[in-house]
């Protein structure tokens, strides 16, 4: 109950951050011009320097792509957003040299002559990525599964949130199910009638359900939108996580659908009765299991994670 | 006769020649430690490949994995460490180091590392690593003092709580003289 009240409350805090999301998942999707900046690094000499490593960051520091120079010391940097970056070359036993670039819609062409460093030059049979036999799969830069991946996360980032605050309604609308009835003239007397006195708490507890089930719609929707990855087989707590939806999800269309039938009985001055007195006990199970679902997905948890470490 | 030419061809063999010596990584276990307050996780890689070369009293080393051949138990925290850590587009963590030669045979062998990660480079400069040998092979263990700030990654969050900045990652190799 301690948690559930602690997730309550952080959750409040989290429509805050929408806005940027969705701003971040539009850009992510729109296509934009690339540019890209290639060239040979020598050394004083003009001689070429295999291996040097090329990288080009943000004016803010972030890595944007890297390259290694080839034997003919030849580089590219392909898949570029125009803009302003800074280009750093640093290669073995010479100092690590910046040139500010700026890069269009056209490629570009950068040619880079690296000084000696005044500390002894490293080994010239040093080892280099190419000599570890990886395959070029494997080592070469992937800018689409890149836009891939950062879609995933803010698709789940909003699922995650959304489904932390759905918790709200779900917990409020099983907490007035109980008190969920008309009130009637007589109710109690041995000559009750069915005129309503008071039916607000039916109508509160429906409006938290209509609530419930639409933000579970949402909540549901990034998850199921949000791209897979390809090469990648899902194990660990997840599959948990996803299982369980196959209990939360038919329940919670279950209960919104014994909840109407309920409500119609109760409306009309009778009891409810046959299949939609399964309601609050759909209801019930279809909570536990969407309960379950958000701390499987946080497993395994750090069962001493109150005690202050070292 | 015979001996005395076969010790004057031996004395002109320059004396750093005769410490030349390549290895090649056979074993590797390298593990990331992810620390929040709900969570300790670790991330570990056995897909590590290397080669060290000595030459002229000097040896250069090279360790690289690809990034996305860690796990951490579960599929949607590794593809979420891939995509913070901009995985596809520098798909390998790659590691330089050199040192003297000498070092070689010392029970603690200390590197200067730089860390190729995430489109940057760090530099850790003096990291102790425990040596232990049999036969042909070497076996290194320690611990990069890695961060999260020193390769400009964003900290995942969980319940708006970020992880730790630091990322030590703990290093288990066993490297094989291949001369």
């Amino acid at each position: 109950m301690r948690r559930t009240t602690a997730l309550l409350a952080l959750s409040l805090f989290l429509p805050l951050g929408f806005s940027e999301i969705a701003g971040k998942v539009a850009a992510a999707q729109a296509p934009e011009a690339t540019g890209s900046v290639s060239g040979a690094v020598t050394d004083a000499s003009g001689t070429p320097v295999p291996h040097a490593v090329v990288v080009l960051k943000t004016a803010a520091g972030e890595g944007v792509a890297t390259a290694e120079s080839d034997a003919a010391g030849k580089f590219a940097l392909t898949h570029l957003r125009p803009g302003e970056y800074d280009l750093t070359v640093s290669g073995a036993g010479f100092a690590e040299k910046k040139v500010h670039v700026i890069v269009t819609g056209t490629p570009g062409l950068l040619d880079v002559a690296l000084s000696p460093q005044s500390q002894p030059p490293a080994n010239p049979s040093a080892p280099s990525l190419s000599d570890l036999g990886f395959s070029s799969q494997q080592t070469q830069a992937d800018p689409k599964l890149q836009a891939l991946l950062q879609k995933r996360t803010e698709m789940l980032r909003m699922h995650q949130r959304l489904g932390l605050i759905t918790t709200i309604p779900m917990v409020a609308t099983l907490f007035t199910g109980g008190e969920a009835k008309v009130e009637r003239e007589g109710e109690g007397t041995a000559t009750p009638n069915t005129r309503k006195v008071n039916d607000t708490n039916l109508n509160l507890h429906t409006a938290l359900g209509a609530v419930t089930g639409a933000m579970y719609g949402m909540t549901a929707s990034y998850a199921i939108r949000a791209p897979r990855v390809p090469g990648s087989h899902k194990h660990g707590a997840i599959r948990f996580h996803e299982a369980l939806a196959w209990v939360h999800g038919p329940g919670m269309l279950a209960t919104g659908v014994l909840g109407i039938m309920a409500y119609k009985q109760e409306s009309s001055g009778e009891h409810v009765h046959g299949i939609a007195s399964a309601h609050g006990p759909v209801a019930v199970i279809t909570t536990l299991a969407y309960g379950t679902s958000m701390i499987a997905v946080s497993w395994p948890i750090h069962v001493k994670f109150w005690e202050k470490k070292q | 006769m015979k001996a005395a030419l076969l010790l004057l061809m031996v004395a002109a063999i320059p004396a750093g020649a005769q410490a030349d010596s390549q290895w090649v990584l056979e074993q590797s276990t390298l593990s990331y430690h992810m620390s929040h307050p709900m969570h300790e996780v670790d991330g570990v890689s056995h897909a590590a490949k290397g080669k060290g070369v000595c030459h002229d009293g000097q040896c250069d080393f090279l360790i690289a994995a690809p990034v996305r051949t860690f796990d951490s138990g579960d599929t949607n925290r590794d593809l979420h460490m891939l995509e913070t850590t901009k995985g596809a587009q520098f798909p390998m963590v790659v590691v330089k180091t050199h040192f003297p030669a000498s070092e070689l045979n010392d029970s603690t062998l200390y590197a200067d590392l730089e860390v190729q990660f995430a489109g940057q480079t760090a530099r850790y400069q003096h990291v102790a690593f425990q040596r232990s040998g049999q036969g042909k092979d070497v076996r290194i263990t320690g611990t990069m003092p890695a961060t999260c700030s020193d390769f400009k990654i964003e900290r995942p969050t969980f319940l708006t709580v970020p992880i730790k900045n630091e990322i030590p990652v703990k290093v288990e190799m066993t490297w094989r003289n291949a001369e």
